[in-house]
């Protein structure tokens, strides 16, 4: 028998209005988990996603300025990149030597800009598992000439699998130069990126822009995990720094995005010969970082207006709890009970509430992600690249659960304490003869 | 010696724009082991002078001594520790705490406080009272399954729990019928003498104030008389 229990039992008096009181702070509760739970696997679900589109999450472009001023984008020899690689002892699930092209794709009359990936279908086998087929197969890109386009670019063109059309693109010196494809397979665009790259097999890729068959343009580092992203790309490039010249990773103002920084670099510095350009996954990505921020400030700010409305009535709710009660709490002082064990009796309900509510909260919101978790949103969902192959994914961190918990705990502590205290200052002879 | 001493007390109460003056200068001592009525007719000011005597009240002058101890001079926190150890209280409507059942109300007072008893010396105390007020059948049952004299003898042993020297009673039996009232008095009475517990309780109901040993009469605020009966003014030099 404490304090701990009689208020266990005081709040049993008034059953249904405990009850009522809990499951508002449940409520909140519930919101604010199932906002946090669903922005903590957020950036990593989009992540991800881009990572298949990118195919990569270190990226090293090769740049080389020619003596008349033209840019080009090319790696001849990779040994040094790999040497890097090699010494750091970088584990990568994949690495990935690709070629790419801004062309016009014509089919009868009609005609689209595109960009174009250069594949090696053998190599990279992988890469087929994060496509989602619409038409057609993957097994069409035995034909050194196929290309997969994405079903937006089709419908444009009109395309059906198997229809050959003309490309027009320049040459990796800026030549123009034609070439023709075959469609192989329609695949999904799910829509966030801007619109999605064609893919091509690398060696035809490769002479249409003119590359001898080992060059290409850009090299795909794929991690085991995208918490490896910052430290790794941190490390490859202090160490190529060493061996090669790199663009700066910082853009000088802030406010720019790092890949957009990066870019710019390339524009307006002054350089000669060939630079390397290093950025990852996290450079493109850093606005969807910016959306969880303003997901999570969302919810708390949810939440806190959630809870100054449910504040006001917990602190209601103690007024007329302490009027009820206020012969008993004239009872409990004349008994010898001091000021502060009223107060501490009145708190600890509300504390019970409080903690009560939110776990009940904790428990619902486990219980809906679970079931949001179970159902399949399909792979041409437009919510596509917040999912995970189709479904939703939820993460909550201890620390933020834990937080969340103490701000109800103090919050509701808050909201009893004037009544508490209220009741607490009462003359025992005046609380004794108050008449209800 | 005495063990509740009122000097001069008056006690004057707010009421919207006058006053209503109470208690009008009343000096008396109680002794220890009396057994004493405070008698008068509604409105005569015995609530307000138990309450006093209780330290739930203050007066507005004059001193109220416990015990030995001037109680004007103490802090709240000093004046709720000398509640809890010197005084037990019984109320007219019992007020017992409606969610604790027999036993844990008569436990309650002696959750608070300093020196708790140990586990199994409380226990027996608890259960020699149950027994002592007739209540042996009745232990786990909530307050409101219980008829009104039960639940008085219930505050009763609540009041007895912390072996106070003084029990307040401010009319014990004036929600009760008269037989049951008359049984309750005689039960105090009983424990008076076997305790040695100074009870005093106010009642208007004459021949509920026969019972007492000492009788203090009331009217308008003053004492009217005193009448001391099988008993002797306070000796002096008696250990309190
Ligand atoms: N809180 C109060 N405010 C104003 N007047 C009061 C208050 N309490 C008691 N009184 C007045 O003081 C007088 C004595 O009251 P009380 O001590 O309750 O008498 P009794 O208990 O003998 O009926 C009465 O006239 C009563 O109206
Ligand atoms: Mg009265």
């Amino acid at each position: 028998m404490n304090t701990w229990r009689i208020a266990i039992k005081n709040l049993s008096r008034q059953k249904k209005r405990s009850f009522l009181l809990g499951s508002a702070i449940a409520f909140g509760v519930l919101i604010i988990t199932l906002i946090n739970g669903f922005t903590g696997s957020f950036v990593e679900n989009v992540g991800e996603n881009f990572a298949h589109i990118f195919a990569g999450h270190i990226f090293i472009d090769g740049v080389e300025k020619t003596p008349t001023g033209k840019t080009l984008y090319i790696v001849r020899n990779d040994n040094e990149l790999i040497q890097a690689i090699e010494d750091l002892e970088i584990e990568y699930s994949f690495l990935t030597r690709h070629s790419e092209f801004s062309g016009t794709l014509i089919f009868e009359g009609e005609s689209v800009r595109q960009s174009i990936i250069g594949i090696d279908w053998e190599d990279e086998q992988y890469f087929t598992g994060r496509l989602i087929l619409k038409d057609g197969s993957f097994e069409n890109m035995q034909n050194p000439r196929s290309v997969i386009l994405s079903d937006k670019i089709a419908d444009k063109l009109k395309l059906q699998v198997g229809d050959r059309m003309l490309v027009q693109l320049r040459t990796y010196t800026g030549q123009q130069n034609v070439g023709e494809f075959t469609l192989a397979a329609i695949i999904l665009d799910p829509g966030l990126v801007g619109s999605i790259s064609g893919y091509a097999n690398k060696t035809y890729v490769n002479e249409l822009l003119n590359l001898a068959p080992d060059e290409y343009m850009t090299l795909g580092l794929y991690l085991p995990s995208m918490d490896d992203i910052d430290p790794t790309a941190e490390a490859l490039y202090r160490r190529l720094a060493e061996d090669v010249d790199l663009f700066a990773r910082e853009g000088e103002e802030d406010e720019v995005n790092p890949f957009m920084a990066i870019m710019q670099q390339i524009e307006e510095e002054e350089w000669e010969g060939l630079r390397y350009r290093l950025y990852t996954l996290n450079d493109m990505l850093s606005e969807v970082e910016q959306i969880v921020v303003v997901l999570n400030t969302a919810g708390l700010i949810i939440l806190l207006i959630l809870f100054i409305i449910i504040m006001v009535g917990i602190t209601n709710t103690f007024r007329m709890v302490m009027f009820e009660r206020i012969r008993e709490i004239g009872t409990m002082r004349a008994l010898g009970i001091q000021k502060g064990g009223i107060r501490r009796l009145f708190l600890t309900e509300a504390l019970w509430i409080g903690l009560g509510g939110a776990l009940a909260g904790l428990a619902a919101a486990a219980l809906v992600m679970v079931i949001l978790s179970q159902i399949f949103w399909g792979l041409d969902s437009p919510i596509f690249i917040l999912l995970k192959n189709g479904y939703m994914t939820f993460r909550l961190s201890f620390l933020q659960t834990a937080a969340n918990l103490g701000l109800v705990a103090v919050l509701t502590l808050l909201a009893a304490f004037f009544p508490a205290d209220k009741a607490a200052k009462l003359q025992p002879a005046v609380a004794l003869r108050t008449q209800k | 010696m005495a063990i509740v001493e009122l000097k001069d007390v008056h006690k004057i109460y707010p009421l919207g724009k006058t006053e209503v003056h109470a208690v009008k200068g009343v000096t008396f001592e109680i002794c220890k082991g009396d057994f004493i009525s405070i008698a008068g007719p509604s409105g005569s000011g015995k609530s307000t002078i138990l309450n006093m005597i209780g330290c739930i009240d203050t007066p507005t002058s004059g001193t109220v001594i416990i015990s030995g101890q001037t109680t004007d001079t103490l802090s709240d926190k000093e004046i709720t520790e000398l509640r809890h150890k010197e005084i037990g209280f019984i109320f007219q409507s019992f007020n017992l705490i409606p969610v604790l059942n027999v036993y844990e109300n008569i436990e309650f007072p002696l959750l608070l406080g300093k020196n708790r008893p140990k586990k199994n010396e409380k226990k027996e105390f608890i259960d020699f009272l149950i027994h002592e007020v007739g209540l042996d059948e009745w232990r786990t049952h909530r307050p409101n399954e219980l008829s009104g004299g039960q639940r008085q003898r219930v505050a009763i042993a609540r009041a007895l729990v912390t072996k106070p020297r003084i029990v307040l009673a401010d009319e014990p039996t004036a929600n009760l019928d008269s037989v049951t009232g008359e049984a309750i008095i005689e039960l105090m009475k009983k424990i008076n003498r076997e305790l040695e517990t100074t009870f005093i309780f106010s009642t208007h109901d004459p021949t509920i104030v026969e019972i007492a040993d000492h009788i203090i009469r009331l009217h308008d605020g003053v004492v009217a008389s005193e009448e001391r009966r099988n008993r002797e003014p306070c000796r002096k030099n008696e250990e309190t």
